[in-house]
């Protein structure tokens, strides 16, 4: 008869099927934990629970959300994660710290040189080590121009979900270029494994700098070109304009860090709110706007390309020549202590606190992935939008399933 | 309250936490604005709960730390109230730690499946592959982390050496 998992067929209503799984799967199996979830599981007269996700193509991963619908109105929503938790601080914890380096690589798997500089920055703080002056320039080089890579994707990302096809293929034109220099310097296209503690792996090479001058030399055209696929588009224009709006008040208390603070007016960037490295000695801007809606997200993101080239442009101009590692022996036992370090990664602010208890392992390493605070936003900001409209407001968070789910 | 580096620090009680909390984020001398991170942590003998704000008027992040928690029963106050973007931070503590955050409206484990019944980031949560770095341990099973008390206090379990 009717339960939760059959309904009256549409041939003949004597007749009862099973429904697919995917429909009742929103509801859990076990007695609700909290208010929040009894309350978000009581539905009323014409609400609907569907599952968004984990395999949904515009979940950018494995993000799974239940959905509570009346119509095609969200009324509110249960983000559910955990499907890619891989326990990276407990591995960490488990290795030596070099071993930390790998681990933390994968979790922000579209620019990972920021996710592998957390247990590096951490231990040189730790041990008080001074980093040769190449090193640094040559760590801002690659961050800068993974920020860009990351940006051009998130640009093409960004029209995918509502439905443009074209512009991730220009965006992966952009970031293919970028990835293969970095393939060329690194040896790897994604997780490049290339920061160590006390420099980074290896001098830049001839194939490196011949590519990075080859694109140098049309990467601003180029991105422009890329932009005004989008910018001047007047139906994605019309679609992002006013949607998403996120105020300034609530980006604060929602620890939002990253382009979705910036986009509400608010300047605060890691690289000179606390500046690390060899920031302080480069000249750039923090772009932001005010409207905080998806369209000033979007904007945003290609304001920052602009700087990052220009950053590019100063740093290859000052580079020293000199070692690119510190000298460091190959077993480091970092002394007892504690310390807190954050950078600005394409996200926000991308932060990691560890302990070490005087071995050669990390005590604690806890890693602070700015789109796992940023998806927090949804809460608060989807409730009333259409379904269609969540996808947009989505992708302009910019969310990277690996460090959310650690 | 001490220095270490670019990082200031001070410890408060769990008693006192929202209100050294709202002071720092809301009066006009301190303006720690922006709530950088929360973290459990587990030295081996109690619960810490850490966080690190920032404010525009220093150049210092501020560490509080929330220590002397009990490991078999740490109970600490939300500061959802303060900032409620700290809500899932929290929730990862307790689903990681077992801290339980007193105050908060949707306190349930964040990772893993509800019906999982560990705490993995705890000391005493071994991995099977730590055998090998335990002589005499042996292999335990993930799942069998819940020790009876004394166990928890075993000598041979990693605790922090910072004060």
């Amino acid at each position: 008869m009717a339960d939760r998992n059959n309904v009256r067929s549409l041939d003949d209503p004597n007749i009862w099927v099973d429904t697919p799984a995917t429909i009742f799967d929103a509801v859990p199996p076990y007695p609700p934990r909290t208010e929040r979830e009894a309350e978000f599981y009581h539905l009323r007269d014409g609400e609907l629970l569907i599952n968004l996700g984990p395999q949904h193509p515009s979940t950018h991963g494995v993000l799974r959300v239940v959905l509570k619908i009346d119509g095609e109105r969200v009324v509110d929503l249960d983000p559910v994660l955990g499907y890619l938790h891989r326990g990276v601080e407990k591995i960490c914890e488990n290795g030596d710290w070099h071993h930390a380096i790998s681990n933390c690589d994968p979790l922000e798997y579209v620019a990972s040189l920021f996710s592998e500089a957390m247990p590096v920055l951490v231990a040189e703080k730790l041990l008080g080590l001074e980093v040769p002056r190449r090193a640094e320039y040559i760590r801002v080089l690659t961050w800068e121009l993974n920020r860009i890579a990351s940006h051009a994707l998130y640009t093409g990302w960004q029209a995918l979900d509502m439905g443009g096809l074209t512009p991730i293929l220009y965006g992966f034109i952009e970031r293919d270029e970028i990835v293969e220099m970095l393939a060329a310097l690194t040896g790897q296209r994604m997780l490049f494994n290339y920061l160590r503690i006390g420099g980074v792996n290896g001098d830049l090479n001839h194939d490196f700098l011949s590519r990075l001058g080859d694109w140098m030399s049309h990467a601003g055209t180029q991105l422009e070109a890329n932009a005004q696929l989008l910018n001047e588009n007047e139906i994605f224009v019309r679609r992002m304009r006013g949607l998403g709006i996120v105020d300034r008040e609530a980006a604060l208390r929602t620890c939002l860090s990253g382009p979705v603070l910036r986009a509400t007016g608010i300047p605060y960037d890691v690289r000179r709110a606390h500046p690390y490295s060899v920031y302080p000695e480069i000249e750039f801007d923090i772009p932001t706007r005010a409207e905080g809606d998806c369209y000033a997200r979007f904007m945003l993101h290609l304001d920052e390309v602009r700087e990052s080239i220009r950053i590019i442009d100063q740093v290859l101009h000052e580079m020293p020549d000199g070692p690119v590692m510190a000298k460091v022996p190959r077993l480091i036992r970092i002394p007892p202590g504690r310390a807190f370090i954050a950078v600005e990664s394409p996200r926000g602010q991308y932060a990691c606190y560890g302990m070490s208890d005087g071995s050669d392992q990390p005590f604690r390493l806890r890693i602070h992935d700015p789109s796992f605070f940023n998806l927090q936003i949804m809460n608060s900001m989807l409730p009333g939008n259409l379904i269609a409209d969540m996808m947009a407001i989505f992708a302009s968070l910019d969310p990277i399933m690996g460090g959310i789910d650690k | 309250m001490r220095q270490h580096g670019d990082t200031t620090e001070i410890r408060v009680s769990p008693a006192h936490l929202t209100e050294v909390l709202r002071r720092l984020r809301d009066d006009d001398e301190f303006r720690f604005e922006v709530l950088a991170d929360v973290a459990g942590v587990d030295t081996g003998d109690e619960m810490w709960v850490v966080y690190h704000l920032w404010s525009a008027l220093s150049p210092d992040w501020l560490r509080v730390i929330v220590d002397g928690l009990p490991r078999d029963d740490p109970r600490v106050p939300s500061v959802t109230a303060l900032w409620n973007g700290a809500e899932w931070a929290e929730r990862e503590a307790y689903d990681m730690f077992g801290i339980i955050f007193e105050g908060t409206r949707d306190l349930r484990r964040i990772y893993m499946p509800p019906d999982y019944t560990s705490f993995p980031l705890r000391k005493d949560f071994l991995l099977p592959d730590d055998a090998a770095r335990s002589p005499g341990e042996g292999f335990r099973h993930m799942e069998q982390a819940h020790q009876p008390a004394e166990q928890l206090r075993d000598p041979r379990l990693r605790r922090s050496r910072v004060d």
